[in-house]
């Protein structure tokens, strides 16, 4: 299956776009020596990325399966809770005590065995604390990582 | 539920206020952390890792200190990132470069200046030197400034950087002798730039006193001249001095390396520190260690630090202001 | 032949010991996502302080072989590649780990790394100064054909689609310029504060590789249970062997173009690993296998960048130039105990010196030994339930990539272009030209920079990049390169319409 001309349409769009920019600001940005460089990369970049929107529109891409509307309700989820744990939490609550949580959380999200089922949830915990335990072994006792402890760990 | 999350939160503001105020007479309570602007390997991380390795010791700081290195654009992305992201709360400190530093924050485009940094101590003065390939036509630094005279431009000088202490020294002796180089930049640091000369795709170059001393007792390089006021009597008394050579070249390309901790950091804490890192910098083992690697040290307490700082920036003003 | 006779030195005890430690240290460190072969090294010289300097660089030298083996097992299990040079390994095992074959993946990773690092410390020890000399040739108009030499390997690297491979790079090219300048010390597309500092390569990694995996398991969502239904057949170490001979031509191209690109300073480590993968795979008769979990693919990469690990000492150890960011941690950790690499190195410390090359001999051997024994065991960690997989993946890349410096923005920058990743893979656009284009554009620009500088004061750039022997055979090298690429990918659109033509 591959995706759709819209879908390529707007992804390669989007692309062309990002090339735009980077070749505004190659070019208008000082001082001229270096910026020399990215000139250089960014006309075969803004060439590329013409040519890529180009064959998207026509029809003639066809690598890449594109995005469906199942798999899109799937990572949602899984998507949110780890931009709230890496940008939002982790700092501010600690590495260790965030990561936990984070790690359980989408432990059971994706855990196939029912919500009600009390010894999925047992399984659950004890491979949590189990998989804390050896991060905290490795990058703590071992490598002695200085990680943010935030208000609690 | 309500009254649950309000014993919490007052139990959370009891907790954080007391950790404030026990705060600077237990300080140090965990390990300390000093950010290297140059990469693992290069002349100030090494000699950083030396003169640090000491601080668990009870009679010093009583825990130890860790590096961390944030290399990148002469060390503007480590300075920069100290500057700007860095917690004032005397766990996080950096190791500094004079002239760099200074002179990089006169130039422009970065988010620090001395005002930024409160220094503790130095530990270490490595000045630079001009060094030639060991089978150059150069043989004493008059040979290579009349070479350069004849031909404006054409003596290629490699260095680790812009406005660092090896462009500095360049600038200076440009000035010095109205001779007119070519100083070339290299990516890498010193040993790129020590690369380059060993190479022969430069003419010459400027680097480290410590790593010239090296490269040379490798049989690699032979060194020309010191932009110092004095010889270096410990590693290498044969070598003059540009003064000494006839050219007004003094000591503020001299490399200056040393802790500093971030402005609005605790006076407890910047106190206490610059009472207890002279006494680690001074510690037998360091000392052997940095005789044993050929790299000069020369402690000086933060008062002394503080005013070799100003006298700097005065210096690097003049100097740069022409640029 | 004179290493032969301090061979005694590696089998005292307390040598031994260390030996040994180094090994299974430099193993574990190396698998651990996040700590480069660089840091690992950094990391263990506090320990030589209290050691003689031989022992000290026992232990430096077996962590060192061993780091960059020990890569390969996170890029295989996790595909968190430890350092640039496990990219290429961990294209082709992660593929095989997820078919249920880690165990065959390790094997072939650890065998393959231990034949290409043997005969590259051989190498180090017979030609050390005629290796010095070609270390030495390579000026800056040099190192600048040789990083477009692989911005060329770009469009052929991981991809489907010719365009989307380049643009790829072109993107990664982009990436690199962020942040300040190196010559100039310019800011460049600085958008907000996390981006300051540039982006480092070693987080970028992990979030490129790493978190559009995280995301395809998301994917599967939760009721998907059949996971764990692959059964996976014991792995013999005679099949391994057996399937090593077999492939006798990727092992002598990755060790090849391992120990050639190795000794070039600042190019080398990088891009040994891609390079001989890409090579490994022009020269295969099964071109398409390359990317599903082709044992080709496995064993060019890692014999290639253990094949690296000895020639790129050559430059530290004879001239006292670190030719790689590991040989200067090395040469900082024998800095420490007064000794000088150069000609005073083998001249008036030669128990240092050649214990130290032995040392690196015997830690191949043990390294093999120990990771095979290991290999079955660690091979069920890819075997996880997907769930906890997904969710090991995330936290591991958060500790990994914060402990590079631990810096916040580098976390920041690891997520967002992890997302981004998955995205642009949905549409044909692949990780490994990106990264390869990161990698390469700061050695391109720099020396492009430096080498502009120097031709200033000579006879004007054209000179001084177009001419001289190695120059224009470097450039030969572009041209041929950039010929095949197109070459074949015309005709391999022809070999597609005439399958779409017969299948009408």
């Amino acid at each position: 299956m591959t995706a759709s001309r819209l879908q390529h349409t707007v992804a390669s769009g989007v692309v062309l776009l990002v090339a735009a920019l980077v070749t505004y600001i190659s070019f208008t940005q000082q001082p001229a020596d270096a910026f020399l460089f990215p000139r250089l990369i960014s006309i075969f970049f803004i060439i590329l990325a013409v040519w890529n929107f180009a064959r998207a529109v026509s029809g003639v891409a066809k690598v890449g399966t594109g995005l469906n509307a199942t798999e899109f309700k799937n990572i949602l989820p899984g998507l949110i809770v780890m931009i709230v744990f890496v940008f939002l939490v982790a700092k501010s609550i600690g590495f260790y005590l965030s990561s936990a949580i984070a790690f359980m959380i989408i432990y059971t999200l994706y855990d196939p065995a029912p919500y009600s089922d009390g010894k999925a949830w047992g399984k659950r915990l004890i491979v949590t604390v189990c998989f804390m335990a050896v991060m905290y072994c490795l990058f703590a006792l071992l490598l002695k990582v200085q990680t943010p402890s935030g208000i609690l760990f | 539920m309500n009254k649950l999350m309000k014993t919490l939160a007052t139990g959370f503001a009891a907790v954080a206020m007391t950790a404030g105020a026990a705060f600077a007479a237990d300080y140090p309570e965990r390990p300390i952390g000093v950010a290297v602007s140059y990469g693992a390997g290069g002349a100030t991380d090494f000699q950083a890792r030396i003169v640090t390795m000491v601080a668990g010791n009870e009679d010093i700081l009583g825990q130890p200190i860790y590096i961390v290195n944030k290399p990148g654009a002469g060390g503007r992305v480590g300075w920069n990132w100290f500057a700007t992201e860095a917690e004032a709360d005397g766990y996080t400190m950096s190791a500094y470069n004079i002239p760099h530093f200074i002179a990089q924050s006169i130039k422009g485009g970065v988010s620090y200046s001395a005002d930024s940094f409160e220094p503790i101590a130095n530990w270490g003065a490595d000045p630079a030197v001009v060094v030639v390939g060991k089978d150059s036509q150069f043989n004493t630094i008059q040979d290579m400034v009349n070479f350069a005279k004849e031909n404006p431009g054409k003596v290629t000088l490699s260095g680790a950087g812009l406005f660092v202490g090896h462009h500095i020294a360049a600038l200076q002796i440009e000035k010095g002798t109205g001779a007119k180089f070519a100083y070339i930049p290299t990516k890498g640091g010193g040993a790129a730039a020590m690369k380059a000369v060993i190479a022969g795709d430069v003419m010459g170059g400027i680097n480290n006193l410590s790593d010239a001393f090296r490269a040379r007792e490798a049989g690699n390089v032979k060194i020309l001249g010191v932009a110092d006021l004095e010889r270096n009597a410990e590693f290498l008394p044969d070598v003059p001095t540009l003064k000494e050579a006839g050219y007004d070249v003094d000591n503020a390309s001299v490399n200056f390396r040393g802790l500093m901790v971030k402005k609005g950091t605790p006076q407890e804490i910047i106190d206490k520190l610059a009472a207890k890192v002279p006494e680690m910098f001074a510690h037998a083992r360091v000392a052997k260690r940095m005789k044993a690697g050929g790299s000069p040290m020369k402690i000086m307490n933060r008062a002394e630090v503080q005013a070799m700082w100003a006298k700097r920036q005065e210096t690097l003003k003049d100097l740069l202001a022409g640029l | 032949m004179e290493f032969l006779s301090y061979f005694g030195g590696v089998f005292e005890p307390t040598a031994f010991l260390l030996l040994l430690g180094g090994t299974i240290g430099g193993l574990i460190l190396g698998a651990t996502p996040g700590l480069s072969p660089t840091m690992a090294v950094a990391l263990l010289i506090p320990f030589t302080f209290h050691l003689s300097p031989t022992q000290g660089l026992i232990l430096l030298g077996a962590a060192y072989t061993s780091t960059v083996a020990g890569g390969a097992v996170s890029a295989i299990l996790l595909k968190i590649p430890g350092a640039p040079a496990n990219i290429a390994t961990a294209l082709d095992g992660n593929a095989m780990a997820k078919n249920g074959e880690g165990a065959r993946a390790l094997h072939l990773s650890f065998l393959s790394s231990g034949i290409g690092g043997v005969i590259g410390v051989l190498l180090l020890i017979f030609l050390t100064p005629v290796l010095a000399q070609w270390a030495l040739a390579f000026s800056y108009s040099h190192l600048f054909w040789m990083a477009i030499l692989g911005v060329t390997v770009i469009g052929s690297l991981d991809s489907k689609s010719f365009v989307k491979g380049l643009l790829s790079g072109c993107i990664g090219l982009w990436l690199s310029m962020i942040g300040f300048d190196d010559n100039l010390g310019a800011q460049r597309f600085i958008f907000t504060d996390a981006l300051a500092g540039g982006i480092h390569i070693i987080p970028a990694l992990i979030g490129l590789f790493a978190i559009p995996q995280v995301m395809e398991m998301f994917a599967k969502g939760r009721n998907n249970a059949a996971i764990e239904a692959i059964e996976v057949p014991k792995q013999s170490l005679m099949d391994s062997m057996k399937e090593l001979t077999r492939n006798v031509r990727a092992l002598s191209i990755g060790t090849i173009f391992g120990s050639i690109i190795g000794i070039i300073p600042g190019v080398g480590g990088q891009i040994a690993g891609l390079v001989a993968y890409d090579q490994a795979r022009k020269f295969s008769p099964d071109k398409d296998k390359f990317g599903t979990g082709h044992p080709e693919g496995i064993i060019a990469a890692e014999s290639a960048n253990n094949a690296m690990v000895g020639p790129s000492l050559v430059p530290l150890l004879t001239l006292s130039i670190p030719g790689s960011p590991t040989a200067a941690v090395l040469l900082g950790g024998l800095i420490i105990h007064g000794i000088f690499p150069g000609s005073d190195l083998f001249d008036n410390h030669p128990q240092v010196a050649w214990t130290f090359i032995n040392s690196m001999l015997i830690g191949q051997i043990l390294m093999v030994i120990f990771g095979i024994y290991t290999a079955t065991w660690a091979a069920r960690i890819a075997r996880a339930p997907m769930p906890i997989m997904a969710a090991a993946v995330m936290v591991l890349a958060l500790f990994g990539s914060y402990s590079v410096q631990q810096s916040m923005g580098d976390v920041y920058i690891m997520l967002s272009l992890g997302i981004g990743m998955f995205f642009l893979e949905k549409f044909g656009f692949s990780a490994a030209p990106l990264v390869l284009g990161l990698i390469l554009g700061p050695i391109a620009e720099s020396n492009f920079t430096t080498g502009s500088l120097i031709s200033q004061a000579q006879d004007g750039p054209w000179v001084y990049f177009l001419t001289g022997t190695l120059n224009i055979f470097l450039i030969a090298l572009v041209f041929a390169s950039v010929a095949y690429s197109f070459w074949s990918n015309m005709m391999h659109g022809k070999a597609v319409k005439k399958m779409q033509e017969a299948a009408s």
